[in-house]
């Protein structure tokens, strides 16, 4: 009798221990086997730098410490990347902007439709699919371009460049999307917004002319 | 009866004269609405201050009638040259007003039309309460007690009454056992034991280093259910670097900025924690806003003083991180994300319907072999030319299929399998 009362005891005891320690608290990432197995010893992205070792800080030269900041070195560009933009995010840049042509002048299919894609992802967002200021997020953020308004169909490539580049949050509401999209890729969806405007509009000098030539086709 | 053919003749024109009107009336009043959406809506609300001033009631505003027409043709040349104009522009600087001059008379008088005549639609009745999810466990839990009660009772009762019975009928039996002595009870009782144990050590040793079901708590009350659901933004649109590199990547507070310069408050549907808390999405806006050193009064980021290279106050948001793959696994979202043109679903959930992320798949090695068996890679069709151009190099494969051997290729035959695909 008394083997069994310790027994059941010792039973009861053990599932409470098991159970509890096995409830699971899902703000918790749990326990793992072999954590030198699981965790790395190299860096990992965004894996947090020892401050005793590393520093982010350019000034710091006291410490003797390595300086870390996970930017490319200053004045280098990456394997296959374009030349960097060097006008200024300041009105003057921003005129100037009109005369930098766009380096790519053709595009193949494949590269168009990587180009749709981007825009799709980073632009349609708020400019729409079509372009035309309607996409899910255009009523929330407010001032959206119509691009495919003669404003815009006027506007020189260099100028789109630059608002992408550096956003237009001192006018409108759009930040700079050069984190997101690199120089080639941005030179690209340009071209692919411009397949969106239609036909260019002919400038008013170009207009005039037309009317002149009715009215002489009238006479 | 001429004289009823007459009037039922008057009545059906004059019925014919106001159903004319008034659709001319509202087809008017539509081609308004569909020039006001598609040029001012985005800088000017009917009835609201937006990026522009509210437009209703324009026309007790503005000098004169003719007014509209200059401004709307070309607005910097009347600011220079207008009173009214220039006092307009200084409550509203730095913006200007695009020209629409492509816009004509009788467009601009349709648009303005809309804009005066126009009312809000009203509140969709009883927005939906959500109803509280009730976790049914409890009330089994208690109820498989009471069960279990009553029929341990039965069976007390059941025995007592075959006792009374044999006692009648003039059976003798040895004094009963009492249950907890009972071999039969204790034999259950150890089985149940063993089993209910066996199960919790097993489930709990395969569990160890997984992490299903993870839900930290992230410095932000950031919902993916608003951004990627409601407001429908690409999961690349924020993760982009899934399509280039080894990580998925956690966007940069420029890439939130580049919205939330914009959207300085939550209008949306109320969240409400699981707790029953409400989430005031407001206030975690703010709480973005001071990472970012942003000042939204003034509109812009606050000066660098002290020289570190960020606006002064802002800091890095220490996300929790939820998906985790041990070292001794190399797991690559470029290789899914842009050449195996995965879903960000299949591994992540419905990320888009969840207010917090939680880890969706256990993320373990059977499940990574199972989903390498089944899915088929994207080969290279030798007669049209689609599919992956990569795979031209399998000629066996190729021969087969020519053959019919195989209809499809899966990742698990080009070596998807492999011990060392993965662990090196």
């Amino acid at each position: 009798m008394k083997r069994l009362t310790n027994f059941s005891a010792i039973a009861v005891t053990a599932m409470i221990v098991l159970m509890s320690s096995c409830s699971k608290d899902k703000r918790k990432p749990g326990t793992v086997y072999m954590p030198d197995m699981a965790y790395s010893r190299t860096f990992e992205t965004y894996a947090e730098l020892d401050s005793l070792k590393y520093t982010s800080d350019v000034n710091d030269k006291g410490g003797m410490k390595i300086f870390f900041n996970a930017m490319p070195a200053a004045g280098t560009i990456k394997r296959g990347e374009m030349f960097p933009y060097t006008l200024p995010n300041d009105s003057n840049g921003y005129k100037m902007s009109a005369s930098v042509p766009n380096p790519i002048d053709f595009m193949t299919g494949a590269e168009m439709s990587e180009a749709a894609r981007l825009y799709n992802i980073n632009c349609a967002i708020c400019h729409g699919e079509k372009g035309q200021a309607n996409g899910p997020l255009s009523a929330k953020v407010g001032a959206i371009a119509n691009l495919t308004l003669d404003l815009y169909k006027q506007m020189k490539d260099g100028t789109m460049f630059h608002s992408i580049t550096y956003g237009r949050n001192n006018l409108g509401n759009m930040g700079s999307y050069a984190s997101q999209l690199n120089r080639k890729q941005r030179w690209q969806v340009i071209k692919y917004v411009r397949t969106l405007q239609g036909p260019a509009v002919a400038d008013s000098t170009t207009k005039a002319a037309v009317k002149d030539s009715a009215a002489i086709v009238k006479k | 009866m001429s004289r009823y053919r007459k009037i039922i003749k008057k009545v059906f024109a004059s019925l014919l004269f106001i159903a004319f009107f008034s659709f001319n009336n509202s087809v008017m009043a539509a081609d308004g609405e569909a020039l006001f959406k598609a040029n001012c809506a985005n800088c000017h609300k009917p009835d609201k201050d937006y990026t522009g001033p509210a437009l209703k009631g324009w026309s007790t505003r503005v000098p004169d009638a003719a007014w509209i027409y200059k401004w709307v043709a070309n607005p910097a040349q009347m600011i220079a040259s207008d009173a009214y104009s220039k006092t307009l522009f200084e409550k509203w600087k730095p913006t200007v007003m695009t020209g629409f001059s492509n816009l004509k008379k009788d467009e601009i008088d349709a648009i303005m039309k809309y804009v005066d005549d126009y009312a809000p639609p009203a509140d969709p009745a009883g927005a939906s309460a959500g109803q509280p999810a009730t976790d049914n466990s409890l009330l089994f839990g208690i109820l498989t007690l009471v069960l279990a009660v009553v029929a341990f009772i039965l069976l007390q009762v059941n025995s007592n009454l075959r006792k009374l019975s044999d006692e009648k009928e003039g059976i003798l039996r040895g004094e009963p056992v009492p249950f907890y002595r009972n071999k039969t009870y204790l034999m259950a009782g150890i089985l149940l034991l063993f089993s209910l144990g066996g199960y919790y050590t097993i489930e709990g040793a395969i569990g160890l280093g997984r992490t299903k079901n993870y839900q930290p708590e992230q410095p932000i009350y950031y919902s993916h259910k608003v951004h990627a659901g409601v407001n429908q933004i690409s999961c690349l649109y924020c993760h982009g670097s899934s399509q280039d590199s080894k990580t998925a990547g956690i966007p940069s507070v420029n890439v939130c900025m580049n919205c939330h310069m914009a959207i300085k408050e939550y209008a949306g549907e109320k969240i409400v924690k699981e707790d029953g808390t409400e989430v005031n999405g407001t206030a975690e806006i703010q709480k973005l806003y001071e990472y970012a050193g942003w000042n939204a009064a003034t509109k812009s980021y606050n000066p660098d003083n002290n020289g570190d290279g960020v606006p002064d106050g802002a800091k890095p948001i220490e996300w929790v991180r939820i998906h985790n793959l041990p070292d001794h696994v190399y797991f690559n979202h470029s290789q899914h994300v842009k050449v195996g043109k995965q879903q960000c679903q299949t591994c992540h959930g419905n990320i888009q319907e969840m207010p917090e992320v939680y880890q969706f798949t256990d993320l373990s090695m059977g499940w990574c072999i199972n989903c390498h068996r089944e899915t088929k890679v994207d080969f290279l069709n030798k007669n049209t030319g689609e599919g992956n151009k990569f795979y031209s190099i399998y000629e066996k494969f190729h021969n087969d299929i020519k053959n019919k051997k195989m209809d499809s290729v899966t990742v698990e035959s080009i070596g998807g399998t492999e011990c060392q695909k993965c662990h090196y």
